[in-house]
């Protein structure tokens, strides 16, 4: 199913140990939050909280860390910069469609519909379909979509202040940002936890990304040096 | 006899229309003409938030093994095609 040898990864010393506390992190956190006070008003649904924000975030991390390898590249033209940005894209992706599922799957217990045309909401669809539109751009883009999609990232890690700063500026039915630092210790502990493990989760997977990329990038020296 | 038993089989068969009206058998909900607006869905028909919480982990947990599948399917197709141009490499006497 995995499709690859391990050993022959040469994954870097520490990929293998957290890759393994990740693991054990995510197997710890059900019953974190499982022993987690209920919410007042939600009750148990307000438990998605414990894996929506820390995938929301990470889907914001994403789209800033595509945007700075981007601006390098653009400005700078090392290769590698472009690499990170399209790994960084990839999982904006994936952690913004997470985010784009469990949200609703709250929202229809806790505001009695799946969806509203709130400022976040709709601020997080558009970045999450920016960073869509870069791997559709990279992928079907040809010669000279690198620059293009680089562009297209810009846009995309502009529109993340606006996304976190939505709900502290418009009126909206979504839970301001000052929700997360006021939290007792009973929300609080294992939402960071969850954090971390997101956090940890975020670094392995773009590492390994990075990583197929860069033999993506040999795969085409070496091709070039055999046609030489 | 067999003039008193049809009458009487006759009789029940007309009676049976008139006994469904008038309560036997369950009745059809009435046809509703406009809808009414309420503020708080009663107690019965809300929805239970098990699945919602379920499905959210489901789909959190789904989600990323289904990544992790492709990028260990896509680094081991580009494993292997390292490894065969390194050979290729290799007996042409470039490397």
């Amino acid at each position: 199913m995995w499709g690859f040898t391990w050993t022959k990864l040469h994954m870097p010393k520490w990929f293998t140990p957290a890759a393994i506390v990740c693991g054990l992190m995510f197997a710890a956190s059900p019953l974190l939050i499982a022993n987690a006070d209920y919410e007042a008003t939600m009750g148990l649904v307000q438990k998605i909280f414990y894996y929506h924000m820390p995938s929301a975030s990470m889907f914001l991390i994403s789209g800033i860390v595509c945007g700075i390898a981007s601006a390098f590249y653009l400005f700078g033209g090392n290769p590698r910069y472009d690499r990170v940005a399209w790994s960084a894209a990839e999982l904006a992706v994936l952690f913004g469609i997470i985010t784009l599922i469990t949200g609703p799957l709250w929202a229809r217990k806790a505001w009695g519909t799946w969806w509203l045309w709130d400022v976040r909401l709709t601020a997080s669809l558009m970045g999450w379909m920016i960073s869509v539109a870069y791997l559709l751009v990279r992928r079907y883009g040809g010669a000279g979509s690198d620059k293009l999609a680089a562009g297209l990232a810009l846009f995309g890690m502009a529109n993340v202040p606006f996304i976190y700063i939505s709900v502290n500026y418009w009126r909206t039915i979504h839970p301001p940002t000052s929700v997360v630092p006021t939290l007792p210790a009973s929300m609080g502990v294992p939402l960071w936890f969850c954090f971390a493990a997101f956090l940890l989760l975020f670094i392995i997977l773009l590492t390994l990304r990075l990583h197929l990329e860069d033999q993506r990038a040999r795969v085409d020296a070496l091709h070039l040096a055999l046609e030489d | 006899m067999k003039r008193i038993l049809a009458i009487v089989v006759l009789g029940i068969v007309c009676a049976m229309p008139a006994a469904a009206q008038s309560g036997g058998a369950p009745q059809q909900p009435q046809r509703q003409d406009e809808f009414v607006p309420i503020s708080q869905l009663p107690p019965q028909d809300q929805l239970p938030a098990a699945p919602l919480l379920i499905s959210a982990y489901i789909v959190v947990l789904l989600a990323l093994f289904a990544y992790l599948v492709s990028v260990s399917r896509r680094l081991g197709a580009v494993q292997r095609e390292v490894e065969r141009l390194e050979g290729d490499l290799k007996r042409s006497g470039r490397a």
